[in-house]
């Protein structure tokens, strides 16, 4: 997913010489390729993020098309009121880049990791959040931001699972993408990010009944889409890297339950910070977010009420 | 390009603020009375808007980050004709447009503030897309001294002194006082002026209320150091131009009534002759 990312900047700055990138002193080996490309499109602001991204809102002001990147404990959360206020009250088009989100720097702490940015993101107007599973779903996600001209945060988590497609996606801006479609299935997966092959491998190996999507779009996400799994499925499972509240769970459970009440349960990170540190399989492990803890989640869902 | 032909008349601009803040029963009075004069300075003759239009894409920027002094600004912008006269006399009534803080909705308001410490960090990205663009726009921020001690304005003052950004000026309105009480009492700032030195600027003090030594400290600050951004600390009263307004920090939050309105219109007549 990194390769994809570092690509995919390159060409949009190749293409667009009003693309810029500003980086808070982070990316270190990530922006080689983009600073031998485009080294008068490169920005470094120093550890500095929120004189950042009030910097990229007058630089979008200005006609400029910002590519803001940091890891997604900073952006968007360290700089939640300058995106509100700078940049998203004045439909700019800047697109914020969270990298390591989630558990991704499992040995480092809270600091580092994140399970609170796609809720903090999702409700500030004008701002879009996407969350691409693998490289596929990236490149289409960098496509799409930049295309809408508009303020759009991309969280980044762990880049280097299994690829959940198997060639090159041009998805509609909200689409949710099936990653396997079983004739009548009862149960449906859902799921965003690093889950979403998670969600692939479980529904392969444990749950012939289930079709599971991938939602690379959080917001906005086709609602009718989601009425439409929502009605053809009985039960359905929700799987992300993040807390459980204000996530992708809360946004189908939200639709659900205005259009075609369903049977939900929604899998992510409960209402707690990691207690202790480890190999990022470990971290998935002490949230209950390892295949196994997750077939156990399912599996007591599924029992007949 | 300027606005010399305007008079932008300190009093004049006080009045008009005293007016719409009588008729929206407004608070922040005395944080727009310490703009006043740097204000009009500004507008007169360093702000180039093409064609007198708040959004021509190579105007100079004016950015409001202490958004509690707007009501000073919409007197300046009366005066160049970018507002109706309907927004003062209807200021706070329901369904109205002009707001108590500074919204870039607005043309000729360049950002949303209020919330401090936000338009300078603006300021810089605008002053760094002219260089990029190679236009010769000047960006002015206009930062409360109390709005400093917020920490993006020093990581702004960081990049701008990297990046050599001379076309950026920062005017700090030093009056002393914040929300709650003196600056000195509260997070003591020392010397302003030292502070930005330090931090790669080309620094001035100036009167904040003396139009001349304005004008002339601004263009000082423009023609000189040409590779450092620029910082004008303009010592202020709050309150400036109505006696039993000034340096009393209540009339950050005191509205008006009949009386005192009458009381500060006398006041402001008395100072005109």
């Amino acid at each position: 997913m990194r390769a994809a990312f570092s690509n995919a900047i390159v060409k949009l700055a190749k293409n667009d010489p009003q693309v810029l990138l500003l980086t808070g002193d982070h990316g270190y080996a990530l922006f080689d390729e983009f600073r031998k490309a485009c080294p008068q499109q490169y920005i470094n602001a120093g550890i500095a993020e929120q004189n950042m991204v009030g910097m990229a809102a007058g630089l979008a002001k200005a006609g400029f098309k910002p590519i803001v990147y940091g890891l997604s404990a900073f952006v968007p959360i360290r700089v939640l009121e300058q995106i509100k206020l700078d940049v998203a009250h004045d439909h700019l088009p800047v697109i914020f880049i969270g990298d390591g989100a989630g558990f991704v720097y499992s040995h480092l702490g809270t600091s580092h990791q994140s399970t609170e940015d796609i809720a903090c993101a999702r409700v500030i107007p004008n701002l879009s959040v996407y969350s691409p599973a693998d490289a596929h779903e990236l490149t289409a996600c960098m496509e799409a931001a930049y295309q809408s001209h508009s303020a759009v945060y991309i969280r980044m988590g762990k880049s280097d699972r299994d690829e959940v497609h198997a060639a090159p996606l041009s998805p509609k801006t909200g689409d949710l993408l099936a990653i396997k479609q079983t004739p009548h299935s009862t149960l449906a997966f859902i799921a965003t990010g690093s889950l979403s092959s998670t969600a692939l491998a479980l529904a392969s190996t444990q749950y012939p009944k289930a079709s599971v999507w991938s939602a690379p779009f959080i917001k906005p996400i086709n609602t009718n889409q989601v009425i439409e799994i929502c009605k053809q499925h009985q039960q359905i499972v929700t799987l992300e890297e993040h807390s459980v509240f204000g996530g992708l769970g809360s946004t189908i459970a939200e639709i659900s339950s205005a259009h075609s009440p369903s049977h939900i349960l929604r899998i992510g990170v409960e209402d707690r910070f990691s207690t202790h540190c480890g190999s990022y399989e470990y971290l998935l492990k002490e949230h209950g977010l390892d295949s196994n803890a997750i077939i156990q989640k399912i599996d007591r869902f599924l029992i007949p009420k | 390009m300027t606005n010399l032909s305007k008079s932008f008349h300190a009093p004049d601009l006080r009045k008009t603020v005293l007016d719409m803040a009588y008729a929206g029963s407004a608070v922040h009075i005395a944080c727009a009375f310490s703009i006043i004069e740097i204000l009009a300075v500004l507008y007169r003759s360093h702000l180039r808007y093409p064609d007198n239009k708040p959004n021509s894409a190579l105007r100079d920027y004016l950015v409001l980050s202490k958004g509690h002094g707007v009501m000073a600004q919409y007197a300046c912008m009366r005066e160049l004709g970018w507002l109706s006269e309907d927004a003062f006399t209807q200021y706070f009534s329901d369904g109205s447009d002009l707001k108590g803080l500074s919204d870039s909705r607005i043309p000729g308001l360049e950002v949303t503030s209020g919330s401090l410490g936000h338009g300078f960090s603006v300021g810089v990205g605008l002053a760094l897309a002219a260089k990029l663009k190679k236009t010769d726009q000047k960006v002015f921020v206009l930062v409360g001294d109390g709005e400093i001690n917020e920490g993006p304005i020093w990581e702004g003052a960081l990049f701008a002194a990297h990046h050599q950004l001379n076309n950026f000026m920062v005017i700090v309105d030093e009056n002393g006082f914040q929300a709650m009480g003196l600056t000195d009492e509260i997070l003591n700032l020392g010397s302003i002026e030292e502070k930005f030195a330090s931090f790669g600027f080309d620094a001035i003090s100036v009167d904040g209320h003396d139009e001349a030594a304005l004008d002339i400290a601004i263009q000082t600050l423009m023609q000189r150091n040409p590779h450092q951004p620029k910082a004008l600390i303009a010592k202020t009263i709050k309150g400036k131009g109505v006696p039993f307004m000034e340096n009393n920090n209540a009339w950050h939050y005191t509205r008006l009534n009949d009386s005192s309105f009458e009381d500060a219109i006398a006041a402001l007549n008395k100072d005109a002759k």
